[in-house]
């Protein structure tokens, strides 16, 4: 899109609705403000940007202790034992 | 043959305050201005430094429940935590974000934490 | 002039019956092969539109609604052109007709529930102190007494969640079976134990609405909130994405991210 269009929440007409009409604009923003067909880009993180950062984030941060374990390196303050 | 599209609850004032929390906590659509580009940033750092935090307390927890830490360690460990709890509320001052603003929405993965 | 649309639907040819859109302005059928786009005509000024506007988007996808199977666009999906309108539907044609085939004769309907977030944290806290669960180390020191306070809350929220999922599992039980699919949100918010989003087969609406009735006659300290029938807006999947994002692209990324922080970096769409 070129020129974005913005949106504005209208807090004071909103809060001019009486409750069930607040229920009724909530639920509806629930699901068509980020639901439905979804098709611009740069909002929505796809499946495969979402695998990427969780699996980077997995090998980042795996177990001290199993990073130790697989060099074969004792762990400081240990007893001895098999690794 | 559809029926009338109803919404039906007995508490109409809690959920319209839960819902509303949910919304504002949705990625906001609005053009960048350079003030915005500060806190986005912050918010963006202080989010992942926030998510190793919590990460590096759980794995803590484990290795001092798994009896493998000496007390000098447990007690370095336990300052360490302790200072950077600290720190992080100092930085969440700073910027003015609250606990639910440092997270991350990882589409069908849910929130990161 | 720009091109605002609603919904995907399973008709290519033109609408019989007159429906009004934003800004007063009819809705026409942009057809592509067997399938059409539900659309009207955004002036060239329009700079904001109101999140209220939603509620007319929403009168129109629920008219056709009654007529066609739809696949409701999100909010505010807005075309600067008719080849890029149409180029768009080419793109995601087989994920349009595989969706409008599994959504045929289905609606969703939404269950919200809210629970006693601080009775619920008070039982687990009473039940802890009276365990023997506590870190086994002194409390000799600052730092260790730093320590033992936060196992004893990761526990506590360990707890909570478990807590959590049980409570979710026992109101799920009541549609499980009614609904095709559904979708389930956990602790949205500490109080908003649960959003549910259920996939029914138009023709088991009442039953689902019974189902839900004998939930809220059933003896609890919850809060429930039912809603729908609603268009499918929480079960369409898209298969297909954008050739031109290069996943392994840091720089773009990190733009998402931020984008997600509410720094939206102008771009093209894709």
């Amino acid at each position: 899109m070129d020129r974005p269009i913005k949106t504005i929440q209208d807090k004071n007409s909103y809060l001019d609705l009486r409750k069930q009409e607040r229920v009724t604009l909530l639920e509806i923003l629930d699901r068509a403000l980020e639901k439905g067909v979804v098709i611009s880009g740069d909002i929505v993180i796809s499946v495969a940007d979402v695998d990427l950062v969780y699996l980077g984030l997995k090998v980042l941060l795996s177990s001290v202790e199993t990073m130790e374990h697989l060099r074969g390196a004792p762990m400081a303050g240990a007893q001895e034992g098999p690794t | 043959m559809t029926m009338n599209r109803t919404i039906e609850t007995d508490s109409q004032e809690a959920f319209i305050e839960e819902i509303e929390k949910v919304q504002d906590m949705l990625p906001k659509r609005i053009d960048a201005n350079p003030k915005n580009v500060e806190k986005g940033l912050a918010k963006l750092v202080l989010t992942l430094v926030e998510l190793i935090r919590k990460l590096l307390e759980k794995q803590a927890m484990r290795r001092i429940e798994g009896g493998s830490l000496s007390e000098e360690e447990i007690e370095h460990m336990g300052e360490t935590l302790l200072k950077l709890e600290n720190k992080m509320q100092e930085l969440k001052e700073i910027f003015g974000l609250k606990d639910e603003e440092l997270n991350l929405n990882l589409g069908p993965l849910g929130d990161l934490m | 002039m720009r091109i605002y649309a609603y919904g995907i639907i399973d008709f290519h040819n033109r609408l019989e019956e007159p429906i009004e859109g934003l800004e007063g302005k009819g809705i026409y059928n942009v057809s592509y092969r067997d399938i059409g786009v539900t659309v009207s005509e955004l002036n060239e000024e329009t700079k904001e539109i109101t999140d209220t506007c939603i509620l007319e988007h929403e009168k129109v996808v629920e008219r056709l609604m009654i007529k066609f199977t739809v696949l409701p666009m999100r909010f505010l999906t807005v075309f600067n052109t008719q080849e890029d309108l149409l180029s768009m539907v080419g793109f995601y044609y087989e994920d349009f007709k595989n969706n409008l085939e599994r959504l045929r004769n289905k609606v969703e309907f939404g269950i919200k529930v809210i629970w006693p977030t601080d009775t619920i944290k008070q039982r687990i806290i009473n039940a802890w102190n009276k365990s023997n669960h506590s870190l086994s180390i002194p409390a000799d020191s600052k730092a260790k007494s730093f320590l033992k306070e936060k196992f004893k809350q990761q526990q506590i929220e360990k707890e909570f969640q478990e807590e959590a999922n049980r409570c979710i599992a026992v109101v799920d039980d009541y549609f499980n079976k009614i609904a095709v699919e559904k979708k389930l949100k956990k602790l949205q918010t500490e109080n908003l134990l649960l959003n549910a989003s259920y996939l029914v087969d138009k023709d088991r609406q009442n039953e689902f609405k019974q189902a839900f009735e004998q939930l809220k006659n059933a003896p609890s300290d919850l809060k429930f909130l039912f809603s729908g029938p609603w268009p499918c807006y929480n079960f369409i999947t898209l298969t297909k994405k954008p050739a031109s994002v290069d996943y392994f692209n840091t720089e773009d990324m990190l733009n998402r991210l931020l984008a997600q922080q509410g720094f939206a970096k102008e771009r093209n769409a894709v």
